[in-house]
């Protein structure tokens, strides 16, 4: 066990491993190309969404339920899907990755809007705003909280899924989890994996950073 | 991710490949549940017989249909001989079935000469199919035997669609040097380090290719890839029922890149008496690489059962009364 954490800490900090196209930086690069651009792609679908039927109480039951379904697909399943319709090329990773986050974000998001106090909009319609004043000024900074939480959890689920590239013959850091596994190197599985979670964990905590300087000054029990 | 650890495997055995890598962490407690039950039923499984079948069998299959097959092969023949068997299908890997049988858990297993040679000695170089038989002899430890090899065979081929195998030329591994620098290279990961695989190619046949593409071995990826020209080489088992239905062509190997993968019985020593040993060495004297290829057809298209087809094809070979 010990040996194998020395070996682990020199794979992990030798020069060579970090540099050219197979080297941990190459592939921490590729990693978070597939990861911030399937989220991106993710929230501006799903934002727009879950706004909506959290604003207009329309189509809850519908999208929350899809939303649902959506979470039970496998992505392994997903991705060999589509890989056997579309061929061999980046489409497999991003829709599946895609598909990962957006049920996320329109859950949180439709959530926060459904917990703002209707007393709440009700004064803001009183004082005359209107509809979509109500959505922007009130409804969304309200909600705004939970909707950041979304968004936290789709991505550190998208950069912990985003390893699925490898098993399609692209890069990430992916492709030391299915090469060592491949090639019985359990360094190298080890060594990727690491990479992957840290990858994760340092992702989350930069959004709840983010999430904390957008909510400056709010009470503690509105963050 | 990490869940996947246990379950590495080698060459035919990673027929499900990923797939079944991922959900590896899903089925080990089924595993678990597997091997304790066979303890319970073998009964008498610490020895007590010494080189005599009279207290029957308990045959173990790795979790692929082909293997499966074999296992109710077995069986049958082993039935036909007076012998008590049980199967055990779908133990695993390997990885997992290899030390059941050295326990005693289970007595005999459908197996591949040389995965199961490079499973036993990492540094095995034989590849020709009776220079492997005494290397395995030689590794094996002195509780377990393999029993003669059948004709029939599982080994890794590369293979080409007909329409680049006409355009190139190509009829052995030797022809792609006419394309080197032109064809894309699809399987597992694992050929891209490995003999049987991008170094020998280049090693021993100088091949050398466009690009490589980590898929799997003869899976749905690889296969798929194929089929829509994303790769033009692909790794392919000889006994995969979708060579023959698109009508690729599979490269010669006249060097013997690839070892031999005839399937030979893995055995407990105290088991394999007379009886066991002809009645084995008869099924593997009869089943052929293309008879097992169609019994492959027969479970996984037409979705029939392993042991169904098995008894089927024994009795329509003579090799159990109908």
């Amino acid at each position: 066990m010990l040996e194998l954490l020395k070996n682990l800490a020199s794979w992990l900090t030798s020069g060579p491993q970090w540099s050219g196209n197979a080297g941990i930086a190459h592939r921490l690069v590729e990693h978070l190309e597939y990861s911030l651009l399937a989220t991106l792609v993710a929230a501006a679908i799903a934002l727009p969404i879950g706004m909506l039927i959290g604003h207009t109480g329309r189509g809850a039951f519908v999208a929350v339920n899809l939303a649902s379904f959506g979470r039970a697909l496998p992505t392994v399943g997903l991705v060999t899907l589509v890989f056997l319709a579309g061929g061999l090329s980046k489409w497999p990773v991003y829709i599946s990755l895609v598909a990962l986050a957006v049920p996320v974000i329109i859950t949180n998001t439709y959530a926060g809007m459904a917990a703002v106090d209707p007393d709440i909009k009700d004064a803001a319609k009183g004082v005359g705003l209107r509809g979509h004043q109500v959505l922007w000024q009130v409804e969304l900074p309200l909600a705004l909280p939970l909707i950041m939480t979304g968004i936290r959890l789709a991505t550190v689920q998208v950069i912990a899924t985003a390893t699925i590239a490898a098993y399609v013959s692209f890069g990430g850091l992916g492709r030391y989890v299915y090469d060592g596994l491949a090639q019985r190197d359990l360094v190298q599985v080890l060594g990727g994996a690491a990479l992957v979670a840290v990858l994760a964990v340092a992702a989350d905590l930069a959004l709840g950073g983010v999430q904390r300087l957008l909510l400056r000054g709010r009470p503690a029990s509105a963050r | 991710m990490k869940k996947k650890l246990p379950m590495t495997k080698k060459l035919p055995m990673n027929r499900r490949t990923a797939l079944t890598a991922l959900f590896a962490g899903a089925s080990a407690p089924l595993l678990a549940a597997c091997s304790s039950g066979i303890t319970s039923l073998d009964g008498d499984g610490s020895g007590g017989d010494t080189g005599s079948s009279s207290g029957g069998l308990t045959i173990g299959t790795a979790n692929f249909t082909e293997n499966q097959i074999l296992g109710y092969l077995y069986a049958g023949v082993l039935k036909a001989a007076g012998i008590k068997t049980t199967v055990k299908p779908n133990l695993g890997s390997r990885e997992i079935i290899v030390p059941a049988l050295k326990g005693g858990d289970i007595d005999l297993l459908p197996e591949y000469q040389g995965s199961l040679l490079l499973y036993l000695d990492k540094n095995a170089k034989d590849t020709e199919a009776g220079a492997m038989q005494n290397a395995l002899a030689a590794v094996l430890p002195a509780s377990l035997e393999v029993l003669p090899y059948a004709i029939a065979e599982d080994r890794d081929s590369f293979a080409v669609t007909r329409e680049t195998a006409e355009k190139y030329g190509l009829k052995t591994l030797a022809d792609l040097t006419k394309a080197n620098g032109k064809l894309v290279f699809g399987a597992a990961a694992e050929m891209q380090k490995r003999v049987v695989g991008v170094v020998g190619l280049k090693d021993v046949y100088g091949v050398e290719f466009k690009e490589f593409k980590a898929l799997d071995s003869s899976g749905p990826l690889v296969k798929g890839a194929l089929k829509k020209g994303d790769v033009d080489v692909a790794n392919v088992f000889t006994t995969d029922v979708d060579v023959a239905a698109n009508k690729w062509v599979v490269l010669e190997d006249p060097k013997s890149l690839v070892p031999a993968q005839h399937i030979v019985p893995l055995i407990a020593a105290r088991k394999a008496d007379g009886k066991v040993r002809k009645a084995l060495a008869r099924l593997g004297n009869v089943l052929t690489t293309s008879e097992l290829t169609e019994l492959n057809r027969l479970v996984d298209q037409d979705k029939k059962d392993p042991d169904r087809v098995a008894d089927a094809w024994l009795k329509k070979n003579g090799l159990v009364s109908a």
